[in-house]
Parts: C-alpha cells; sequence; structure tokens
C-alpha cells in the first residue's frame, strides 16, 4: 500500500472547516474557561474580555492546523466532534 | 519533517501571503507612519489662532465663563494639560452631533484666555491627514465605511495569522542552516529568499501580535455578540457584580484643575497627565479622568492611559486602565493593545516599531517577488535571443506589486504634502486628502500596468521619491515665501527629515533598479525587450543596446 501524502489539493474542504467549526470551538473553550476555570464572568468584565480575545489565537491555530488532517471528511468530523464534546460540556 | 508537509505548508503560505500581501503591505507602511501620529498631526496643521495657553491657575475662570456662554460644554469639558495639534488650547468640549457613528472622530471646540482675560473660542483646524493615514492603516488602505472594511480587513489578519504559522513551518527543516544565511550571488531567488527569512524570523513575535491583535480590533464585537448569543446562557449565564458603591460624599468644593495636576502628581509622580475629562453626567465611570501616559508600563492606548479621580479629593479612585496600577488580569489585556501600538517604552520602542513597520512592508513586498521569481518561465536555450512570455499571472501580479506598494507610498506622501497646501484653498480638506491619495495610488497602479513590472518600478520609484520630497520641500517653501504654510520649531521637524531620507532613498532604489533592468537576462521579470515593434518606445537611456 502506497503510504499516505499529504497535498493541498483539498484545502477548500479543510480551511472551511477549520473556519466555521473552528470558530464555534474557540467559543465554546472560552465558555468552559469561564464557568469551570474563572466560576463564572460578569459582562464585559475584564475575565469576559479575555475569553473574548481567545478567540483569535484558538482560531489561528486550527486554521493553521486543520490542513493536517488527512481529509475533508475527517477535518469536518473531528473538528465537529469536539465541538458537540465541548458544547455538550458546557451546556450540562 | 515529512516532505509533504512541507509541500502542504509551503502551498498554505503562498496563497495565504498572495491573498494578503499587498493590503498587509499598506496597513504596515500607513501603520509605521502613525507611529509619530502627534507630530505628523502638528506638522500638517495650521497655526492655532489661540496664543500662549492660559495659565492653568487661571483655569478655574476660563472654565466658569465658558459655561455660562455655552451651554454644549456643560454636558462635559476637558482641560489640557499639554497642548497639541488635536487639543491646542487650555479647554475643549465636544460637539454634539446625532449624526455622527460610533467610529467617527468626535468634533471639538476649544477656548483659551489670553493674557488681557480676552476669552477666545474657534473650533478645530487640526489636520486630517494623521486620521487619514491611520484610516488606511486600520482599514487595510481601503476607505470603505466601517462595517465593511473591519471585516476585510479581520479577514486578511487571518490569513496573515495563517501565513505566518505555515511560513514557520516550511522554514524549520532549514532553519539553522538558513537563518544567517545571507547569499548574495548570481542567484536572485536565493538572495530574496534569505531576505524574506530573515525579516520574518527576526520580527515574528512582532508579527504575531500584530495578526492575533488586528483580529480582534476587527472582529471583537461579533465575537461578543456570538458569546452573548450561543456561550453565557443558561448554566453559563453572566455572574452580576455590584457596582461599586463607594461614591464620594458630594460636599465641599471641586479641587481646581491646578490642585487636581498637583494631588495625582502626589499619588503617581511618574504619571504624565495630558488631560483631564470633568463629566459629571457620566453614565459610566468616574465623574473625573484624566488622561496620560506612563512609559514604564503598558499604556492601553497610543496616547497613554485613563485614571479616575475623585474631583473633591483628588484621589484616585479608578485604575483599570492606569498604567502601573492595574491588576493582573486588567494589565493581561492591556498587555495585547500596548504591544499592538508600541505604547510602552516611549520614544525607543515608537522607533522600534516604525522599523518594524517598515521591515514587515519589506516582507510583504519580498513575499510577492519570490512568488513572482518562483512561478517566471525560465528560458530555454533555443529561444535564447527573444524575451521570454511569461505567465498571465505573473504579469498582473508583477505590475500589481509594483504598483500598489509605491502608490500608496506616493499617495501618503503627497496627501501629506498637500496638507500645507489645502487649507488656503478649499473648505472640505478630510475629502480633498482622501481624494489625493486615491488619486496617486490608482495612476501608480495604472502606469506600472502600462509600463510593465520592470520600466513601472523604475518610473514609479523616481515618482516616488518625488512625491516624498514634495513633503520637506513645502516646509522649505513655506519659510521662503512670506504668508504661505507654516513651520514650527518643535519636534514636527521631524516629519521633514525622516521625508527627505525617505525620498533619498526611493531615489536610490530607482536608480539601483534602472541599473537592474539594464542587465537583467531575458528571462527575468526585469527584463526589457529592445525596442521591438511591439513594446512601446522607451526613453533612450533604458534602452538595451
Amino acid at each position: 500500500m502506497k503510504p499516505f501524502r499529504y497535498t493541498s489539493s483539498d484545502w477548500f474542504g479543510k480551511a472551511s472547516a477549520g473556519l466555521l467549526l473552528g470558530f464555534l470551538l474557540s467559543l465554546a473553550l472560552g465558555g468552559l474557561l469561564a464557568r469551570y476555570g474563572l466560576g463564572g464572568v460578569a459582562p464585559f468584565s475584564i475575565q469576559h474580555q479575555l475569553t473574548m480575545w481567545l478567540v483569535s489565537p484558538l482560531l489561528v491555530i486550527i486554521l493553521s492546523a486543520c490542513f493536517l488532517f488527512r481529509s475533508s471528511a475527517q477535518a469536518w468530523l473531528w473538528l465537529g466532534g469536539a465541538n458537540v464534546f465541548a458544547w455538550v460540556l458546557l451546556a450540562l | 519533517m515529512r516532505s509533504d508537509i512541507i509541500k502542504l505548508y509551503k502551498d498554505v503560505h503562498t496563497w495565504t501571503g498572495i491573498v494578503s500581501g499587498l493590503l498587509l503591505f499598506i496597513a504596515f507602511y500607513a501603520g509605521a507612519i502613525t507611529m509619530f501620529e502627534a507630530p505628523l498631526q502638528r506638522w500638517a496643521s495650521p497655526p492655532a489662532p489661540f496664543g500662549e495657553l492660559t495659565p492653568l491657575e487661571d483655569s478655574q475662570q476660563l472654565i466658569d465663563r465658558v459655561l455660562a456662554d455655552y451651554p454644549d460644554a456643560r454636558r462635559g469639558y476637558q482641560i489640557v494639560f499639554q497642548p497639541s495639534a488635536q487639543f491646542p488650547a487650555r479647554m475643549s468640549w465636544q460637539l454634539p452631533n446625532p449624526e455622527a457613528h460610533d467610529h467617527d472622530p468626535p468634533e471639538f471646540m476649544h477656548a483659551n484666555l489670553t493674557a488681557d482675560n480676552k476669552l477666545i473660542v474657534a473650533g478645530s483646524e487640526a489636520s486630517p491627514v494623521s486620521q487619514l493615514v491611520d484610516d488606511l492603516h486600520r482599514q487595510v488602505g481601503l476607505m470603505l465605511p466601517h462595517e465593511i472594511a473591519m471585516p476585510i480587513m479581520g479577514s486578511v489578519a487571518l490569513l496573515y495569522g495563517v501565513a505566518l504559522v505555515s511560513g514557520v513551518i516550511v522554514l524549520l527543516p532549514t532553519l539553522v542552516q538558513d537563518l544567517f544565511a545571507f547569499r548574495l550571488g548570481k542567484n536572485l531567488k536565493r538572495l530574496w529568499l534569505d531576505f524574506h527569512n530573515l525579516l520574518g524570523v527576526f520580527s515574528l513575535p512582532f508579527h504575531l501580535v500584530m495578526a492575533l491583535t488586528s483580529v480582534i480590533f476587527a472582529f471583537h464585537d461579533q465575537i461578543y455578540d456570538a458569546q452573548e448569543a450561543l456561550v453565557y446562557r443558561g448554566e453559563n449565564a453572566f455572574i452580576q457584580t455590584a457596582r461599586d458603591a463607594s461614591a464620594s460624599p458630594a460636599s465641599g468644593d471641586k479641587l481646581s484643575p491646578a490642585l487636581i495636576a498637583a494631588r495625582l502628581q502626589e499619588q503617581q509622580p511618574e504619571f504624565e497627565p495630558h488631560r483631564m475629562i470633568v463629566n459629571d453626567a457620566a453614565q459610566r465611570g468616574p465623574s473625573l479622568v484624566v488622561f496620560g501616559s506612563n512609559p514604564r508600563y503598558g499604556n492601553r492606548s497610543p496616547d497613554g492611559g485613563v485614571v479616575g479621580l475623585d474631583p473633591y479629593t483628588g484621589d484616585i479612585v479608578a485604575t483599570d486602565y492606569m498604567p502601573g496600577m492595574q491588576s493582573g488580569w486588567g494589565a493581561t489585556i492591556t498587555s495585547f493593545f500596548t504591544l499592538h501600538f508600541g505604547s510602552y517604552g516611549g520614544n525607543t520602542v515608537r522607533w522600534a516599531y516604525f522599523f518594524l513597520g517598515l521591515g514587515g512592508a519589506a516582507l510583504f513586498y519580498t513575499g510577492n517577488l519570490l512568488w513572482l521569481e518562483t512561478r517566471r518561465k525560465k528560458q530555454k536555450k533555443s529561444t535564447a535571443a527573444q524575451a521570454v512570455e511569461q505567465r498571465r499571472s505573473a504579469r498582473i501580479l508583477g505590475p500589481l506589486t509594483v504598483g500598489v506598494s509605491l502608490g500608496c507610498i506616493a499617495g501618503i506622501s503627497v496627501s501629506i504634502a498637500a496638507a500645507k497646501v489645502l487649507p488656503a484653498l478649499v473648505a472640505d480638506i478630510g475629502h480633498w486628502h482622501t481624494s489625493i491619495y486615491y488619486l496617486v495610488f490608482v495612476a501608480f497602479i495604472g502606469w506600472a500596468f502600462l509600463r510593465g513590472t520592470a520600466l513601472g518600478a523604475v518610473d514609479l520609484l523616481r515618482a516616488a521619491a518625488l512625491a516624498t520630497g514634495l513633503i520637506p520641500l513645502i516646509s522649505l517653501a513655506a519659510l521662503l515665501a512670506p504668508g504661505f504654510g507654516w513651520n514650527y520649531s518643535d519636534g514636527s521637524g521631524l516629519v521633514d527629515v525622516v521625508a527627505s531620507l525617505g525620498a533619498i532613498i526611493l531615489a536610490l532604489l530607482g536608480r539601483r533598479t534602472a541599473q537592474r533592468i539594464r542587465r537583467a537576462p531575458h528571462d527575468s521579470l526585469w527584463y526589457i525587450a529592445p525596442a521591438a515593434p511591439l513594446a512601446p518606445a522607451e526613453p533612450g537611456k533604458l534602452e538595451r543596446t
């Protein structure tokens, strides 16, 4: 069997997953930090601002890393799964 | 690292870079200039009619007279400690403008008492050209409505962030070997690549900061909205904290501005107050705040930080944005702004950011050149006699790169130079500054396409040198011709010095480029075919013979 080799040919599927699901995941991770790390935040408090700022580095990391999924389908599946996990944790 | 991953990220780097590069060039070039927005605005603004600043001790009298005559000032006013082109008088207040958008700069009235107790009140004549440069910076050169320009800027910033990460990944395997290598040799692409890598690696922290903060500057409203709609609800609902009810006992007399300044000096000797704002009807926050800066700490905005004082005692009551007095959390958030604005460390950091900004512009310019060099068709032995017909993408991107970057430089220069001419000629100065910028910008791009990459670059470098030279020339004209323009004997002369140096550098680059196209190999982007029937006639001096 030929070993898997990465190409940039399916960039659009991966990048769109990275952008949409990455944005939602960054939001959820900020929310998880607020709830479980900071014990809740007051509107526009400094802690709230921090969870907002967090979106930028997380999104850039996810957008940069999403090309390492082997296919668009895998990108959507894994990032979708991570979102379900994070948002369920947040809704509990 | 696996070669296919490197290749993958090379593609990612190439395309994110090529899409965002030219817009980033404008953002960085204009951003470098905004580091000296205050001296630039001073240079560009006509002399204010106020004369000597009212002595601080007499400011209470000034306040009383203004409040009696100008109802608008009763809603809030400010007392200026350090005059600037923006606030040239001792007192100023904001004019109500119900039609203004959130991001429109507010309009001010200014008032000053002369030595013989005459009250002078006048609107602002501060030049809008520094605001134009700032807008070009914040909106990546697109003077579109804020709601349209900001998402574009944010998307460019995201692409830029991904371009930085992917660029580092591509460079990683050969980092040690390539980093200090600067191969001046026959291989020009190698030279450009070395230069690109050198700039990129050594200013990487600066660039990461710019990319990550710009994403937030563009999208903070949308993220807050999304958080409110999706995250902070149900179990995660916002917690409500009681507002600090430690309001001061409203008794006795308010302290005069001179006493406020003295009390602040006593408590925070290193804080340099610029202006104090009195607003008794403040919805949020204290009714008296002082804006100022402290170069020993990070300041939240380019002009510094802000401290809230008790108007009766002068005690510091609000330190959320006060440099050096913030909580750990607050200082952390402030550091994101500070690192973007370079608002720490005073003039040393200002200069460092100026050069880092210009270096950033050079990074994007060399990135585009690399794209072109990589894609250009190499000459085959069999067609040695003719020029190589380059791909369409190169024929478009080449002139576009030259036209956009030099057009931005020249457009800003001409628009700045016009500041000393426009007030005497036209009324709507801001509109004229924007039009002049775009006129030059578009003309440069058009000329680049007309003449092609190489000849266009030579012409436009010379034109940009001339455009930038206009700045000191206008100042010189103002010095020689009585009644025309103005000059100040303060730090704003820096503008003339820097512009002169810039003009000289552009002229030298023009000379080098002209020499290069005479020597360029036939398959180079910089090759100019000898006057062939198809090519337009070239100036004799540039022809190959």
